[in-house]
């Protein structure tokens, strides 16, 4: 599914955002239960099970999700079912036979933060960040926040087997390895198209944010 | 005071900084005074012979050649603070107060190491450092480089970070 | 059944672009909104105790770092109390200097400069910036990145982009670790085509001092400055940081403006329900407080959610226009693609383009749009004869000049070589000759054979640690024959021990003389004054290669 920006879509979207903003600003919870994800064969169902722990596991990538991904927002900026993201990241981080684990950020939803956070957590030093929209990072923990290894800011630009790449990327980088990175891609009228959505998914993800809260482990089940 | 005596006096005062290897009797270019303003500028066409660099090499000598005979290397592709002080001045004479202010606080910090300068830009960045990080950095920069106006204004930067919450949980 | 017209018009390019209603409660509104604060100042003490209707008490880090540094405080109160209505017509009127005009703006808060551009149309404002513009003569500056991140095919179309007129040349990468090697090309080869030109590498902020640092680069712009104190902290900086950044650049005597635009806040998702253009004036009173000489403004990166709204590309004219109010250096931006539509992105452009800016492109892409790694600009390098034959049209100086091919083709050679030289001589990664070759005739990437990208990554990184820096680029250019090369290098490294282009506006010429606000100051007081095309200019710009002689036939 392609998501163009017809004056229907926005609408929904706009609605669904005011929606929100009147569920955040009544004080309800936002973080907890997860909700599930309505496209697809199967549905992602992710819960939070306590602050994250620092791995000591040198063969591990954590993966940080943004606020609102697998919960509020179900697919990427193209129409990516956000379970299928996860399960394309997680394959290509088991095709290098390691491991992972997620976790959430509900201070920032910066991908480049989201990342570096992931990146500390890790046994390995070496996270991934993404956000609702589809936006990733490849991060390493000695790296400044707003650095990277590597960067996919293009969200329309990145299908599902980019998103494997980068999950076997991340594990090469964990076990030392130096990958060629997945091959930039650049398309000039992804701004024209997507910029507007772009930015009113990425306030979605920030209304949900909460400073006192902390990163959270995740469990993640597919039903 | 009478004309006698005061050239006298002027004469006095220049027999004993003739000592001195600095002094000479050309006429003195408002480099040495409060006088640089925009007349003088650009300092590195009309005045190369005053513009030295942070290792005290003069502008004008600069040369190719002597890059590569290995007489000038990296360190004295740097600018001077005097330099800098002379360029502050250039923005006054042009009313650009803050842009000098920029100058007068850079011109405190070309004494402080490229690695120590990107450690305290770090450390000044949100959730970085403790206000006693900060105050700490702030008697470093003090008392190991002389930069008072630089240590005032992470100091006033501190303050600021507590107030907001932005400084690194201790 | 549909009508035949309409789809045709739904066929158009434009209609593939995004357009959003105003939503003023999140800050999707370019300007005028009713959320914007009412200007007010309160100064008590030499403090000011009140700002923009917030005592200080209230105000947050951008309020106070404004409010303690970004204001001429003398005029302050009496300023804010003036007719905004006013103020815009002393803006626009010839018969009021720029000097007088800057003495009001400078003291004026960020909520009344932001109402008095509020009041002005579209032409008004390029009137304005016809007066307000720093430097007296405009300029233009380019993009020069590819996708494979490839620094042979860098330097060579620096090298093209210094011969048609950019004053300014920025790259940037795909991969970060390449920034190094992207530095180094944009530099050797900029200097082929042209000595003089100023060369930047736009990475994370700290690489971007350390490249500066080492002599790969003379400026920095990549300083960016957010209008919300919470996208500043998703920015990791803060205003304080941001000055002390400003600093260090001056400290290693490197130009360097800060970077902003409408749009960003409500791209990072906090915008206070502000309207862009009141929170853009934050950003350039935080450029102006911080003691930065210019600023790179126009929605930037961004321009896709000004461009959405309803006056979204008059508010984009509006922020460079409060910049150059505020007595700053403005790369004006109409860089980012922000359209599918030819139409729509020359009417952008033409805001800038007629009244002329610092740098009217910041930057226009040197490289056909699919290698701008800064996610396509409005115009490209497909694009140079069309902006050659607009400037011939409306006898405007956009920056550009005519080239022949084999000039172009020259310079492009040289400049590969001269980097094979370099890479050999710092015992970097191998430049062949067929790569040489490739560089040469290339439209783009698709054209230049693939590099090791993972030797190239080891390559640069081994480099970085052995400290190489730039007096090592002009001794390599040396030792492999290019003397005129090096003596250029060593010219743009002479630059940081004198200074004078960390002066607002300041560009060099190709015998490094400095043309700033300072010693060229725009002086415009209408028809004949200010910046005239002299006749020797207008006789270069209207000689496009195309043209039919009447002799000729």
């Amino acid at each position: 599914m392609v998501m163009t920006m017809d004056e229907k879509t926005l609408k929904s979207i706009i609605e669904e955002v005011m929606k929100e903003m009147a569920l955040v600003g009544a004080g309800a919870p936002t973080g907890k239960p997860a909700g599930r994800s309505a496209g697809g064969t199967t549905s992602l169902v992710i819960s939070e099970s306590g602050p994250a722990e620092r791995g000591t596991n040198p063969r591990e990538v954590v993966i940080g999700l943004a606020a609102a991904f697998g919960g509020r927002q179900t697919q990427t900026i193209i129409g990516l079912p956000h379970d299928q993201v996860i399960r394309e990241i997680c394959a290509g981080i088991e095709e290098e036979g390691l491991s992972y684990r997620f976790i959430r950020s509900f201070r920032t939803a910066d991908v480049g933060f989201i990342a570096h956070e992931a990146a500390k957590l890790s046994g390995s030093g070496i996270g991934i960040g993404i956000q609702s929209r589809g936006t990733t990072v490849i991060h390493q923990k000695d790296l400044a926040p707003l650095s990277n290894l590597e960067l996919f800011s293009q969200s329309p630009l990145i299908d599902l087997e980019t998103f494997r790449a980068i999950g076997k990327n991340a594990a090469k980088y964990a076990k030392g390895e130096s990958p060629s990175p997945v091959p930039v891609r650049n398309d000039q009228m992804a701004r024209p198209k997507y910029q507007a959505i772009a930015a009113l998914l990425h306030i979605k993800e920030t209304q949900l944010l909460d400073p006192n809260k902390k990163t959270q482990a995740l469990r993640v089940e597919y039903r | 005071m009478d004309q006698e005596q005061l050239i006298r006096q002027i004469m006095a005062e220049v027999m004993t900084s003739l000592g001195k290897d600095s002094v000479t009797f050309q006429k003195k270019s408002p480099a040495a005074g409060n006088g640089i303003g925009r007349d003088q500028y650009p300092l590195g066409e009309k005045m190369p012979e005053k513009v030295k660099s942070a290792t005290g090499k003069v502008l004008s000598d600069f040369s190719l050649e002597r890059v590569k005979n290995g007489e000038l290397t990296a360190e004295d592709f740097r600018i001077a603070p005097e330099t800098l002080e002379m360029q502050a001045q250039v923005a006054d004479s042009v009313d650009r107060q803050n842009l000098a202010r920029n100058m007068r606080r850079a011109a405190e910090l070309i004494a402080v190491p490229d690695d120590r300068l990107l450690g305290v830009y770090n450390a000044l960045r949100p959730y970085r450092s403790t206000k006693t990080e900060l105050y700490g950095i702030a008697d470093e920069l003090e008392q190991k480089y002389h930069c008072t106006v630089n240590a005032a204004f992470i100091r006033e930067a501190a303050d600021v970070y507590e107030k907001r919450g932005r400084l690194k949980a201790e | 059944m549909r009508s035949k017209r309409f789809e045709a018009l739904d066929a158009r390019p434009v209609n593939q672009d995004g357009f959003v209603t105003e939503w003023p409660e999140v800050g999707l509104m370019a300007m005028n909104s009713p959320n914007d604060p009412k200007p007010s100042i309160r100064i008590e003490h030499g403090l000011v105790v009140e700002l923009d209707g917030k005592l200080r008490a209230d105000f947050d880090m951008i309020d106070t770092f404004i409010a303690d540094y970004g204001i001429r405080l003398e005029n302050a109160e009496a300023v804010c109390k003036m007719d905004s209505l006013d103020l815009a017509r002393k803006l626009v009127d010839i018969n009021v200097p720029r000097t007088e005009v800057v003495k009001l703006t400078t003291s004026m808060t960020p909520a009344k400069i932001t109402e008095v551009v509020g009041t002005m149309t579209v032409l008004e404002m390029m009137m304005a910036v016809s007066k307000m513009r720093a430097r007296l003569t405009p300029a233009n500056q380019c993009h020069v990145t590819n996708l494979k991140d490839n620094p042979v095919q860098i330097a060579a179309d620096a090298a093209e982009a210094s011969l048609r007129g950019f004053a300014e040349e920025e790259t940037t990468v795909g991969i970060g670790r390449y920034a190094p090697f992207n530095a180094m090309a944009i530099m050797v080869g900029a200097q082929v085509g042209r000595p003089g030109i100023l060369t930047q590498c736009a990475v994370e902020e700290a690489t971007e001092l350390n490249l500066g640092m080492r002599g790969f680069t003379a400026y920095a712009e990549t300083v960016s400055v957010y209008g919300t104190e919470a996208v500043f902290m998703d920015g990791d900086d803060t205003p304080w940081s941001k000055a002390f950044l400003a600093s260090c650049y001056a400290s290693r005597g490197l130009k360097m403006r800060f970077t902003s635009g409408t749009g960003s806040e409500v791209q990072m998702g906090y915008a206070e329900g502000k309207s862009m253009l009141y929170l853009e004036s934050r950003c350039i009173y935080i450029t102006k407080a911080a003691g930065s000489q210019g600023i790179q403004n126009g929605s930037v990166s961004c321009v896709g959610v000004p461009a959405a709204v309803p006056g979204g590309i008059r508010a984009i004219l509006a922020e460079n226009l409060i910049a150059m109010a505020l007595d700053l250096e403005c790369a004006s931006s109409n860089d980012q693609t922000f359209t599918h539509s030819d139409l729509r992105r020359v009417a952008r452009s033409l805001m800038q383009f007629v009244p002329g800016t610092d740098f009217i492109c910041s930057g226009y892409s040197a490289t056909p749009n699919y290698d701008n790694m800064f996610a396509g600009s409005n115009w490209d390098a497909d694009d140079f004869d069309d902006w050659l034959i607009i400037q011939r049209d409306l006898k405007v100086d956009g920056g550009l000049v005519p080239v022949l091919e084999d000039d172009v083709v020259a310079a492009r050679n040289k400049a590969a070589r001269a980097l094979q030289a370099v890479f050999k001589n710092l015992g970097l990664t191998e430049i062949t000759d067929a790569e040489i070759e490739a560089a040469t005739y290339a439209r783009g990437s698709e054209d230049m054979p693939p590099r090791n990208v993972v030797e190239d990554l080891k390559s640069a990184e081994d480099m970085m640690k052995r400290g190489t820096t730039g007096v090592d680029i002009v001794k390599a250019l040396s030792k492999g024959g290019f003397e005129d090369v090096a003596d250029a290098v060593f010219g743009m490294l002479k630059q940081r021990v004198a200074g004078d282009y960390l002066h607002t506006s300041a560009i060099l010429t190709r015998d490094f003389e400095v043309i700033s606000a300072v010693n060229q100051p725009n002086d415009y007081r209408g028809p004949q004054t200010g910046y005239q095309i002299s006749d020797e200019k207008w006789a270069i710009l209207k000689n496009i290669r195309q043209a039919i002689s009447p002799e000729s036939i």
